[in-house]
């Protein structure tokens, strides 16, 4: 089959590489019919993540329709035309039992590397090196989806594919994000960045009754998609003090639920920019948190802040003292998408939440390394590029 | 002739680092790297008990012929525990050798334990290999990690 995949810092391809089998008996192979590109895997592309290898397939967001079945799989059949989460999860261990997915227990066949990293591991996911499992990602014809009766939803008839593709994950950690803030009715929500989670994020804080929402971000095309597609007010970073904005739309007192969905790729203007740059590339630190450091100067006391960016390990100038002095209380997390994808396409069939705007580049996988290059250097007004392996 | 051999050899080198450079990690103790906090000698770090908690009864894991077969696998050069896990998580499955492991020895532990879970829990071993793939290019870096996942499942600070 065709599939994309890294063949290097920045390198993406198409290549010819074997049809998945079914490995284990809670197994389905999809054939796959959307796939898109997400943020973190510009995380992957750039080397930040350094676990891939050439010839890995990439890709972790997509939907399609069942092609085979394990001897063990319950609930899914030939033929269902399923979303699949991201993450892949057992569903029967103790953190799957918490709804805390993405920490399965059995979903990382390579523990090793993460728990080193980290001390413990998390669980693995599609496309998203060897880290996170070694799992061949989506950009491709076909692909193995282990555990599928827990990470594959049927898709109900009146959703489209276009709008069912990002309940994946742009839409799934977004709503985790406001979810597990504690996003309330009444409560004024901001959300770093206005890539799909960001957008998917305000959308879900509003769908939880927040009653003001607001998006930062410098891009004016994602802005204009925040007012339009999402009913959100937008603040351009770019030319506004964020932190100024925000005290004096809350009356001094900072947003309630700071939600972070930029990642370690953040940009920032100024000195606080050329500072993590260098130590970025000095790997004095891994990651660049000027998002993360925001949205904790800004959070009211007491507030809540959740990080949805990815990170891979250090940082540097994190203000301790703020979080230990506002009282507040940070979370963050890869996604449990298992948890909220049921209520996800429901409010998609209802046709409260839409994302078909979010696919502004949608082409063949053959052209997946131009998809890639446009997403990468947000050209053209890209915010997700969908790739059609089946056509 | 020669210079693919010694591109051979050098790979081989790589690949042996990238396992051996997972089991070191482990054992690092710069502030926020690493996974060891104080220095157990070599003696008492490679005699802990390793444990796992599955969800399941203490009663419902097994003992001696009747552990998982990774478990069982491992025999009498193995003592093992099982202990209720507080709260409702379960049952602590913890295992460590008679005798002094080496590297492998802990390696092959690690992976039994996982593997014992997973089999309780869920019925089955997960597998990732074979895996589609494209044309791995053989760099060094590609070896190194090459070796760093092939011992991944028997690594990590279990
Ligand atoms: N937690 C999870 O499970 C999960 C799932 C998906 C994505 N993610 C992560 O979420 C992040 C966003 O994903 P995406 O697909 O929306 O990515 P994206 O690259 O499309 O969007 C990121 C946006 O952040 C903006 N930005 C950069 N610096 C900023 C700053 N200092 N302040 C405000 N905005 C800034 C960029 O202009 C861009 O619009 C990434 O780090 C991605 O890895 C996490
Ligand atoms: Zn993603
Ligand atoms: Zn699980």
């Amino acid at each position: 089959m065709r599939a994309a995949t890294w063949t290097g810092v920045n390198e993406v391809s198409v290549e010819t590489v074997p049809d998945p089998t079914i490995l284990n008996d809670h197994d389905v192979i999809l054939k796959v019919s959307r796939t898109t590109t997400c943020g973190s895997d510009l995380h992957l592309l750039g080397g930040y993540i350094p676990f891939m290898r050439a010839g890995d397939v990439l890709g972790h967001e997509f939907m399609g329709e069942v092609v085979e079945v394990g001897r063990g799989v319950r609930d899914r059949r030939i033929g269902d035309r399923v979303v699949v989460n991201s993450f892949i999860a057992c569903g029967k261990c103790w953190y799957c039992t918490q709804e805390l997915y993405s920490l399965c227990d059995n979903g990382n066949p390579n523990p090793g590397i993460t728990e080193a990293l980290w001390g413990q591991s998390p669980g693995g996911c599609f496309g998203y090196s060897h880290a996170m499992g070694g799992w061949a990602g989506s950009h491709a014809e076909y692909i193995r989806v282990p555990y599928a009766d827990v990470g594959a939803f049927v898709v109900p008839e009146g959703v489209s594919d276009e709008r069912a593709l990002f309940a994946s994950d742009a839409v799934s950690t977004g709503w985790m994000g406001a979810d597990l803030a504690g996003t309330k009715p009444g409560d004024v929500v901001a959300v770093w960045g206005a890539g799909g989670v960001g957008q998917m994020a305000a959308r879900a804080a509003m769908l939880l009754g927040a009653e003001r929402v607001y998006v930062i971000d410098r891009l004016p095309e994602r802005l204009a998609q925040v007012r339009e597609h999402v009913g959100a007010e937008a603040i351009d970073y770019s030319r506004t003090d964020v932190l100024a904005e925000l005290r004096e739309v809350t009356g001094g007192r900072g947003p309630d639920v700071c939600i972070e969905a930029v990642g370690m790729e953040a940009h920032s203007l100024g000195v606080q920019g050329a500072y993590d740059q260098v130590k970025q590339q000095l790997r004095l630190q891994t990651d660049r948190p000027s998002a993360v450091r925001e949205a904790i100067l800004a959070c009211r006391k007491g507030g809540s802040v959740f990080v949805l960016g990815v990170y891979a390990q250090m940082v540097d100038k994190f203000p301790l003292g703020a979080l230990m002095n506002k009282g507040l209380t940070v979370r963050g997390a890869q996604v449990h998408g298992q948890r909220y994808m049921p209520r996800i396409l429901d409010h998609m069939a209802r046709g409260e939440l839409t994302t078909e705007h979010l696919a502004t580049h949608v082409m063949p996988l053959e052209d997946a390394a131009r998809g890639y290059r446009v997403f990468k250097d947000k050209a053209d007004g890209c915010v997700r590029s969908v790739f059609l392996p089946n056509g | 002739m020669a210079v693919p051999r010694i591109l051979d050899s050098l790979r081989r080198a790589a690949t042996e680092a990238g396992g051996a450079l997972l089991g070191r990690l482990q054992h690092v103790r710069l502030p926020g790297v690493g996974q060891s906090s104080s220095a157990d000698d070599p003696e008492t770090a490679a005699r802990r008990w390793r444990a796992v908690t599955v969800l399941r009864s203490p009663e419902q894991i097994g003992t001696g012929a009747d552990l998982p077969a990774p478990l069982a696998a491992l025999g009498d050069r193995v003592e093992v525990r099982v202990t209720p896990a507080p709260g409702d998580r379960g049952a602590e499955l913890a295992a460590r050798y008679r005798d002094l492991p080496s590297d492998d020895d802990l390696r092959a532990l690690r992976s039994a334990l996982r593997e014992a879970k997973q089999l309780i829990e869920v019925g089955e071993v997960l597998r990732v290999d074979p895996a589609p793939h494209g044309t791995r290019k053989a760099t060094p870096q590609g070896a190194v990690l090459e070796g760093a996942t092939a011992r991944a499942g028997g690594e990590g600070v279990l």
